[in-house]
């Protein structure tokens, strides 16, 4: 117990609160950019205590150089991996490589299945400026939409095909919807004919995600469901690794969208005009882009991402119509995690959420209880980025 | 004015009255007004609040269960199902006391401060005599707590946490079985099979708690090693962290039990099965009892081979009751009853006995009528031995929870030993008495 003892004296939570305190009052007094202090003042007391942040109080040092956050960075997980070896020595997590790089590529695959959904509302956001609440009801229509489509092929012509041909499909559908809500509830917002527009976004957002889940519970009753799966097959042995083929799908599923989103927004005429209707609607709009189009344009593609996830993940889990409440409230966290608006950000955010809830669950010292913590894990995450960096990972400054 | 100056006025004045006050008595005047007084008279009555029960034209019974989420929609909607069914058998025959008998179901959404605001919303504004249903036991523990200020018999058909009959009141009354009673059938069957090691998941609730509580007094009775407990929360989908786990202890487990409901149990199921942990040569793999429903073969492909408990008879002990019920539900759902189904329609009838028993819905008549129950239904014949006029021993050699429990609900073992099989055409492997395939388990793999 002597080594944790003297971190916490040498290094640790004091220094790290000081240090994420006090040092963007040194850089502001200075006149220097204050912006990367509070994070580094943190990671850097955390890390090394006074013997970092003294140097930094008083050399104040450009901060901005990726080599500061990510050295700080490395070195605190480093620090905080080694302090929980020693602490934990029987812990399966350190006893067992093989354990961890199950549990580590477990949450990875289910990072990419997160950060699929939460693509599409970070690209509402972004170009909207509002956060769909109906985001988790999109995904759940995508998933019925799947399953309707493949049992009616199967009981009407007796084709059975893959799932994977219900992602286009329910993609399809639920840009369709998505086109014809903004037009018909969001567009008059953009357009100044609905006062207190930002609490009008939330309501109507709101309204139409309990719509949507009490009609699909009307229609297709409480009774679970699930589409057949991708593959026929148990489990996958990948040299030390055991993972589910079908989860993989998915994951790949997810993958290939972002990519494909990427590339819309990077290398196309369409991609660049949503991107600068996100970053100033007027400078935009002089250059002849439609900010009304991109706006619908952007939910349109929103929530297709998010019906395409439900029915990429229909095949995984089982479904219900209330199955978008949890995955909706993960993709908000995700996406405040990456940087509201950011599409990268979002892809970190999935992936870091994945991690941190596969590791935290399954290194937690007190088993019986890692499981039930495993959202918490994700939570307090979210809660220290937003205490060192309120924008989030890739996040602009307001 | 200066301060000194203000003080003195204020002194000369009082002295002025008061020696105004000590002088001459004047002359007596005789003023005559006449004054309109209006009195306001408070007085606190205290008054013994009774339920409003309106002499209506029908009596009235409440229902309760969850018919939104976070609750068990399909336990709600299939327990209102059976309710509404026996209030119309009942009609059928004639009534309650020569009245027609109505049922008020309410939501409780699973939630337990919805459960309690709509227990007392039935006994307070909709006069019901009796209250009865309920799915989830953290709602019931707060529903029966209304029903015992109120002094409102309760009849619990499906909440299984000992705690619910523990409490000792009088007017909480249950026919599902107590987490005890399960739990000593799978415990006892697992002893018989050999298992040795089991790891246990349970959901995080009321229920959860107490079921795997209940577990662990048996295994540790029968010498049952409890290797590991996982709590998980209801909603949770992905359960590879907690999977990884068991993949990674040492023994490997002989028994996973799990204690989980709903659509979560479907995909904890799946994936257990997926990864290839259980069922499997090495581990028996032990679902909830929902898998008799017919959605989980669609959630869980991968499920020959579990086991499952099964509350009430197997279909060729169905007596005539239990047949009529099964055809109704069959006709509504495409499926067959589950058990908390049969238990509602039966919690229905055991109420309108005891009115009819007792002549009138006075609580206390009822209480005491309810006590005396006999009658067979549909999931057999139902009687409460401890009750106030045969109370629990003081020795502790009856748990506490057989107090006005219906002592002999059946649980049966069942295992499916083809994929996509019917339930009712699964083995039932225990208790012995019972069994349809002459085994206490199928090896995966095999075919018995």
């Amino acid at each position: 117990m002597t080594i944790p003892i003297l971190w916490l004296v040498l290094a640790g939570p004091f220094w790290a609160a000081l240090g994420a305190w006090r040092l963007p009052r040194v850089y502001r007094k200075k006149g220097l950019d204050d912006a990367p202090a509070r994070l580094i003042g943190g990671l850097g007391g955390l890390t090394l205590g006074p013997f970092l942040l003294g140097p930094l109080w008083y050399f104040t040092p450009d901060l901005g150089r990726w080599y500061w956050g990510g050295g700080t960075g490395i070195l605190a997980a480093f620090e905080l991996v080694g302090l929980f070896a020693i602490m934990q020595s029987d812990n399966l997590c350190v006893t067992n490589a093989s354990y961890v790089a199950n549990q580590a590529a477990n949450g990875l695959t289910i990072g990419f299945i997160y950060a699929l959904m939460a693509v599409g509302l970070t690209l509402i956001y972004s170009v909207q400026g509002i956060i769909s609440f109906a985001h988790g009801q999109f995904y759940m229509l995508g998933g019925y939409v799947s399953y309707y489509l493949l049992l009616f092929l199967s009981e009407r012509f007796g084709i059975e095909v893959n799932p994977i041909v219900g992602v286009p499909v329910a993609g399809l559908v639920t840009m369709v919807v998505g086109f014809a809500f903004e037009r018909l509830f969001l567009r008059p917002m953009h357009l100044g004919r609905v006062e207190r527009a930002g609490e009008y976004a939330i309501l109507i957002t709101f309204g139409f995600g309990f719509f949507l889940q009490y009609t699909a519970l009307a229609i297709v009753g409480p009774f679970s469901q699930k589409t057949g799966t991708y593959l026929q097959a148990g489990s996958l042995q990948l040299g030390t690794l055991v993972m589910i083929p079908n989860r993989l799908i998915a994951a790949a599923v997810g993958i290939v969208l972002i990519a494909l989103l990427l590339y819309l927004l990077n290398r196309t005429w369409t991609g660049k005009g949503l991107r600068a209707v996100s970053m100033d609607k007027q400078a935009a709009a002089v250059t002849g882009i439609n900010p009304l189009r991109m706006n619908t344009l952007a939910f349109g593609i929103g929530t297709m991402l998010a019906g395409m996830s439900g029915a990429a993940l229909i095949p995984v889990f089982t479904w219900v119509p209330w199955v978008g409440m949890t995955a909706s409230t993960r993709s908000y966290v995700i996406i405040v995690l990456g940087g509201l608006g950011s599409v990268p950000g979002a892809l970190f955010g999935g992936l870091i959420i994945g991690l941190v809830e596969a590791l935290g669950a399954g290194c937690y010292p007190d088993p019986s209880k890692g499981a039930a913590y495993k959202t918490a894990f994700g939570l307090i995450i979210f809660a220290l980025m937003l205490l060192v960096r309120p924008t989030g990972l890739f996040g602009r400054e307001p | 004015m200066t301060r000194r100056t203000a003080f003195g006025l204020v002194v000369i004045l009082t002295i002025v009255s008061m020696l105004a006050a000590c002088g001459p008595t004047p002359e007596p005047q005789t003023i005559v007004q006449t004054v309109e007084v209006e009195k306001t008279v408070v007085e606190t009555v205290e008054v013994e609040v009774q339920p409003t029960r309106p002499a209506g034209e029908t009596i009235r019974i409440g229902g309760v269960g969850p018919l939104s989420a976070p609750g068990s929609v399909v336990g709600g909607i299939a327990m209102q199902f059976a309710m509404n069914l026996a209030v119309s058998d009942i009609n059928a025959e004639g009534g309650v006391l020569g009245k027609p008998l109505e049922l008020i179901f309410a939501d409780t959404e699973g939630l337990p401060e919805r459960g309690a605001a709509a227990a007392e919303r039935l006994i307070t504004e909709n006069g019901v005599v009796a209250i009865t249903g309920e799915y989830h036991s953290a709602v019931g523990l707060a529903e029966l707590e209304v029903c015992h200020e109120y002094g409102v018999p309760c009849l619990f058909s499906e909440t299984w946490s000992d705690a619910i009959t523990e409490a000792g009141y009088m007017e909480v009354f249950r026919i599902a079985p107590a987490s005890s009673m399960n739990s000593r059938a799978t415990a006892e069957w697992f002893a018989a099979v050999g298992v040795e090691n089991v790891v246990s998941i349970v959901e995080n609730t009321d229920y959860g708690i107490g079921q795997d509580e209940a577990d662990q007094g048996f295994y540790e009775e029968l010498g049952i090693n409890s290797q590991e407990v996982f709590f998980v929360e209801l909603g949770t989908e992905d359960f590879l962290p907690i999977l990884t786990r068991i993949q990674a202890l040492d023994p490997v487990p002989d028994a996973i039990r799990v204690a989980v409901t709903g659509e979560t149990s479907f995909n904890l199921e799946q994936q257990m099965a997926e990864l290839g942990i259980a069922p499997s040569e090495d581990t028996i793999g032990t679902a909830n009892q929902v898998a008799i429903q017919p959605e989980f073969w669609e959630s869980v492909p991968n499920g020959a081979y579990y086991v499952f408990s099964l509350v009430g008879l197997p279909p060729s002990l169905y007596n005539d009751t239990t047949t009529h019920v099964a055809e109704a539900y069959s006709a509504q759902f495409d499926s067959d009853p589950p058990s908390y189904a049969l238990e509602a329609y039966d919690s229905i009838w055991i109420l309108a006995d005891a009115i009819e028993r007792a002549g009138t819905t006075e609580s206390t008549a009822l209480i005491d009528a309810l006590e005396d129950t006999d009658i067979t239904l549909a999931q057999g014949r139902y009687y409460f031995e401890y009750t106030s006029k045969n109370p629990l021993p003081d020795n502790g050699s009856v748990p506490a929870y057989m107090w006005h429990q219906w002592p002999d609900p059946a649980v049966l073992l069942l295992q499916y030993f083809e994929p996509n099989q019917d339930w009712k055409d699964a083995a039932v492997i225990w208790p012995e008495v019972y069994q349809t395939h002459g085994t206490t388990y199928i090896v995966p793999g095999t075919t018995p």
